[in-house]
């Protein structure tokens, strides 16, 4: 590549100084059209289809059939379903509002949305691709660096559209499966009396009805999945921090943070509100 | 054309004055006993007959009206709410009703010139200074649509025996839930504090019923912890294992991304009315009542549980069959 651009320099250069310097005046009008055309015209169309078929040839195919992990994100307003399918899985690992992926590892993002059209984004990681309801989308990311990156909905998708974001964690290979497989378990028993009584109080409020723990008897589908909700690094998909004070200003708040988002606020007593804050922080 | 204008203006002032003597001075006389003066009763009631039959809605949205449940609720509300002016069939109207002005006319005989639409139309929507009330609670032509179905077995002579007039408290109460299936619930399966909160929604218009806010004003507010007592009886039998396979099922244990799952709030077959539980018991609950009140959810007339509104708001019709057919099959 470069011999060839040192070529091509050389020649366009040397005919520059043979036409200036060496031998100036008129050039002989029989040769002129033929170096017009042969070298204005069909030179470069050789040359560049040339480079074209080659450089195609060699560019690699993002939307090729992967190996590897597939990552499948389901818009929903205004929230991310994420569902992990490392290479042979036959069903999916549940999480949200979290995208963790390896460090130097190709991995697939599968793109769907429920009701309307959104955007997936991670301005650090890679372009954007709308996700569509009814139809599927893919992007392919091969982060390099270790780190957390700000993901956001990049199609204005309803009146909590600036709130719909979400943390793209790369972590190095060996931490990423092992975190995996965590993710994989169902939820830990919880630590303490408050956590104790924060679980029944989720399942006595019905807060099952709309969101899975898994291990428990909350199996919801309609809000995001929270076995291991502790262990994410937003709250109300980076609405907020997850701490202990986020989390009860959520519960009793989240129509105020979020308009129209379909969690309606829970009026509890403030030691209840504690003790399910504590349960839930305490989802690892 | 100027002393035209000038006398209309004149005209007009006179009249105007006139018409305030009239209201100001009581010049009116509004005796019943005087009535109407000749032809005015003829323009009133012609003008009834024309403003129900241009309102009345489309006969296509008749429902099925021959259900035996149906006409037997429409009887209950019928005895307490409408005999005292109509009378029941049969019997013969107390003098002082038939002194009105208008006389509220004898139902078999009111109900011969209407048809089901409009028949409907008149109940929800009563008639103006007739004394004929509308429905008490808004949006709920479904329960319209119960005394209709008995106006229309008084005019085929298929009614069934209508509860005495004159049943009170628990009685009358008894008349309906227990004795009629169908639209009307079973009260056994829930807590007393479920009933007996639901006796004041009722009564104060905040659950919309205009069958049960009537029936929840008949008793005096005090009885209303010991009525709730009597009829949770715990009487249902506690099922173990309801099954949990089929549409119904999937959606009651597990919901959808769209519909929140049932048994959450409203609790598990082998928890009888457990009282931790947020929601009423469903399992066992009558069919047609259930897939009613889903609709009235969904459809937001009714509204004093914001979670029972969302879970409630994108429920399909199958849904709703599929939820209402589940949870009355099982528990019975």
């Amino acid at each position: 590549m470069l011999a060839g651009a040192v070529v091509l320099w050389l020649f366009v250069n040397g005919a520059f100084y043979f036409m200036s310097r060496i031998r100036p005046g008129r050039f002989d009008q029989t040769y002129a059209p033929h170096i017009l055309i042969g070298g204005g015209i069909i030179l470069p169309v050789v040359i560049l289809s040339a480079l074209l078929v080659w450089g195609l040839g060699i560019l690699t195919d993002p939307r090729r059939p992967g190996d590897g992990l597939v990552v499948r994100v389901t818009g929903e307003q205004w929230w991310w379903r994420v569902e992990y399918w490392p290479e042979g899985a036959t069903e999916p690992i549940i999480s949200a509002n979290e995208i963790r992926l390896p460090a130097g590892q190709r991995a697939e993002i599968h793109l769907t949305s429920d009701k309307v059209i959104h955007s997936f984004w991670i301005p650090a990681l890679g372009g954007k691709m709308d996700m569509f309801p009814g139809r599927d989308t893919m992007i392919s990311l091969a982060p390099e660096k270790v780190g957390t990156y700000r993901g956001q909905c990049a199609e204005f998708c309803g009146a909590s559209h600036a709130w719909m974001a979400f943390s793209a964690v790369v972590m190095e290979p060996e931490a990423f499966d092992s975190w995996l497989e965590a993710e994989a378990e169902d939820a830990v028993e919880p630590a303490g009396d408050a956590a104790l009584r924060g679980r029944q109080v989720f399942l006595s409020e019905g807060c099952g009805a709309c969101h899975a723990v898994r291990g428990t008897e909350a199996v919801g589908q309609v809000g995001p999945d929270l076995t291991h909700v502790g262990s994410r690094q937003t709250l109300g998909a980076g609405r907020m921090a997850l701490t202990l004070e986020d989390l009860t200003t959520w519960i009793s708040h989240s129509e105020a943070l979020k308009p129209e988002v379909k969690m309606p606020a829970y009026d509890l007593a403030p030691d209840r509100l504690d003790d399910l804050a504590r349960y839930l922080e305490g989802l690892k | 054309m100027k002393s035209v204008i000038l006398t209309l203006a004149v005209l007009a002032a006179l009249g105007l004055a006139g018409a305030a003597a009239v209201v100001g001075f009581g010049l009116y006389n509004v005796s019943a006993a005087a009535g109407h003066l000749p032809g005015v009763s003829f323009v009133l009631h012609t003008t009834f007959r024309n403003s129900v039959a241009l309102r009345a809605p489309p006969e296509e949205e008749v429902p099925p009206l021959d259900d035996p449940d149906l006409v037997a609720l429409g009887a209950g509300h019928y005895a307490t709410a409408c005999a005292g002016c109509h009378g029941v069939p049969g019997a013969a109207r107390s003098a002082t009703v038939r002194a009105m002005v208008p006389e509220p006319p004898a139902i078999t005989e009111a109900v011969a010139h209407w048809q089901p639409n409009e028949l409907h139309w008149i109940v929800e929507n009563g008639v103006k200074m007739s004394g004929m009330p509308a429905w008490p609670a808004r949006n709920r032509k479904d329960e319209v649509w119960s005394v209709v179905a008995y106006l229309e077995a008084l005019k085929t002579g298929t009614t069934p025996e209508m509860p005495s007039t004159r049943l009170a408290g628990e009685a009358y109460c008894r008349s309906c839930h227990g004795e009629v299936g169908g639209p009307v619930p079973r009260l056994d399966i829930q807590t007393p504090d479920y009933l007996e909160a639901q006796l004041g929604a009722y009564l104060s218009g905040e659950r919309p019923s205009g069958i049960m806010a009537q029936a929840a004003s008949l008793v005096p507010e005090e009885r209303f912890a010991s009525l709730a007592e009597a009829f949770s009886a715990g009487t249902a039998a506690p099922v173990d294992e309801a099954p949990r396979e089929g549409p119904g099922a999937e959606l009651a244990w597990r919901g959808t991304r769209a519909v929140p799952a049932c048994i959450a709030c409203h609790g598990t077959a082998s928890e009888a009315a457990a009282p931790g539980r947020k929601g009423p018991r469903l399992f066992g609950q009558s069919r047609v009542f259930l897939a009613t009140q889903l609709r009235l959810w969904r459809d937001g007339t009714l509204s004093h549980d914001r979670l029972m509104s969302a879970a409630a708001a994108e429920l399909t019709e199958e849904d709703i069959d599929a939820l209402s057919r589940y949870f009355s099959a099982t528990g019975q």
